[in-house]
């Protein structure tokens, strides 16, 4: 098993913490999060970022508006909920606290 | 030369090259069977064919109207396979149990069988589910539940049927895996899950064929119905969008014109169930003779939902649409609320028949509440 495979269990569940952030930014359309995760370690793919976007919907973390776009029809653009920006900042103190002991393990 | 496929995604069309259109119509379908316990099944799968669409209409021009098969391979690529997230949460609470019994030295203590509950089972269903589910909840075969059910129908000339519409109302669908494992009062996994639920006497051939003829015209109901309110839900949630202010107003003077219409309706259905109960005639008009109560009262309702069922989907999209605020909704749901009582009110004192009506129920629903209370502590020390 090589290294990347080893490690995607952990990029796959730091998706969501990767998303709440993109999102926390300006009001997104997915084919952006898409560009911008790209060359990214956390490249996906529209099949496994709808249900997330959905799911996290559910859990009232994020919500969408429609926006018309030039081509086609109204797209939705997502942000973050006032109870997704208290999720991201805990998110973000545990992500703190994980490198911190991580770092007090020494190499 | 290829044969070319018209299709319409997410309400755009487009031209497919026939083995494109193939492949396009397999990912759905397995997209459509990875989201089975998605509740948001039918919004991702919209969002899906709009994502599809987009790239189609990329390699699409002036010159070139027909998308080829390899383009869409490629775009199927692209889009990736679907993973529903619900799946992922199960995944995950696996490897939470394993990894807490590999860390800790004590065994852990198994988990507690979760309560039994009653649900409704789809999978394997005949009608509404509720045979399926009482037999997972009873741990017998579902077949005996079926059988029974018909045999009590015809004893009790039809009182059943009511029953279990009523079940099939109050009963919730089994959606998650914690429900399916409260369902059977034992965590099953979704391949046993399924397993169960379709395990059938293997004898009765004819019996399967029936069923399956059955399954497969249900099936084509569900989906026209479907497709009929997802239409009427994206034709209310795309027009908003395109709104003016002044249209946008409209629609929020009609939401709560809905909402009156809408519980003037419910009210009319309660009372002339009520009546038809209890007087045997809906507001002066008796049944045809010979006609059973019990399909007076089920052509009552159905009459309801044919009704009440598409102002729901367009109150539903002009909402959703609207991007109202979960306040919004809140509001909208108290007023239904409160026009239903109001009006109830109204009824009760304007209308004397009715207050008869009202005051005898309560009568009755009295004697029912005690029979029941009794009946349970009764069925408790059992």
């Amino acid at each position: 098993m090589n290294i990347t495979e080893k490690l995607a269990p952990i990029r796959k569940g730091l998706l969501e913490f990767v998303i709440l952030k993109i999102v926390a930014g300006d009001k997104v359309y997915v084919a952006d999060m898409l560009k911008l995760l790209g060359p990214t370690e956390f490249a996906t793919q529209e099949g496994t970022l709808y249900p997330l976007l959905s799911k996290l919907r559910r859990e009232e973390l994020v919500d969408y508006e429609w926006q018309e776009s030039e081509s086609g029809p109204p797209r939705k653009y997502y942000k973050l909920t006032q109870k997704g920006r208290t999720q991201l900042s805990t998110l973000n103190d545990y992500w703190k606290d994980l490198n911190r002991t991580l770092a007090e393990f020494g190499n | 030369m290829q044969k070319v496929v018209s299709i319409s995604l997410n309400g755009i069309a487009f031209q497919l090259e026939e083995p494109g259109y193939q492949q396009l119509r397999d990912y759905l379908e397995r997209a459509e069977a990875r989201l089975k316990d998605s509740p948001d099944r039918a919004e991702i799968m919209a969002d899906l064919e709009q994502a599809i669409g987009e790239k189609c209409s990329r390699v699409v021009g002036p010159h070139k109207t027909v998308v080829s098969g390899a383009e869409i391979n490629g775009i199927l690529q692209e889009m990736g396979p679907v993973e529903s997230a619900e799946e992922e949460k199960r995944a995950d609470a696996a490897f939470e149990s394993t990894a807490g019994t590999s860390s800790s030295t004590a065994p852990s203590p198994p988990p507690p069988d979760p309560r039994k509950r009653l649900f409704k089972i789809r999978e394997g269903a005949m009608f509404g589910g509720v045979c399926n589910g009482l037999a997972a909840y009873m741990g017998v075969d579902v077949t005996w539940v079926r059988i029974a059910a018909v045999i009590i129908t015809l004893a009790t000339s039809g009182v059943v049927v009511l029953i279990y519409l009523g079940l099939m109302f109050i009963v919730p669908y089994a959606n998650t895996s914690e429900d399916r494992a409260a369902a059977f009062g034992a965590p099953f996994s979704t391949q046993e899950f399924l397993g169960r639920a379709k395990k059938k006497p293997e004898d009765s051939r004819e019996y399967d064929r029936w069923r399956r003829e059955w399954r497969r015209q249900q099936r084509h109901w569900n989906r026209q119905w479907n497709h009929m309110s997802e239409q009427l839900r994206n034709a209310t949630a795309q027009a908003v969008p395109h709104m003016s202010h002044t249209a946008r107003a409209i629609t929020g003077v009609f939401l709560p014109i809905a909402a009156i219409v809408g519980a003037v309706l419910f009210v009319a259905w309660v009372l002339a169930l009520v009546s038809l109960i209890a007087q045997q005639t809906v507001f002066g008009w008796a049944l045809p003779h010979g006609m059973p109560l019990w399909v007076g009262i089920l052509v009552l309702a159905m009459l309801y939902f044919a009704i009440s069922t598409p102002l729901k989907m367009i109150r539903h999209g002009g909402r959703q649409a609207a991007g109202y605020h979960p306040g919004w909704a809140a509001l909208h749901g108290l007023m239904w609320l409160g026009f239903t009582v109001l009006f109830f009110w109204i009824a009760y004192t304007v209308f004397p028949g009715v207050h008869e009506l009202v005051d005898q129920l309560m009568w009755a629903a009295d004697l029912t509440v005690s029979n029941i209370s009794e009946t349970i502590s009764v069925g408790s020390w059992y």
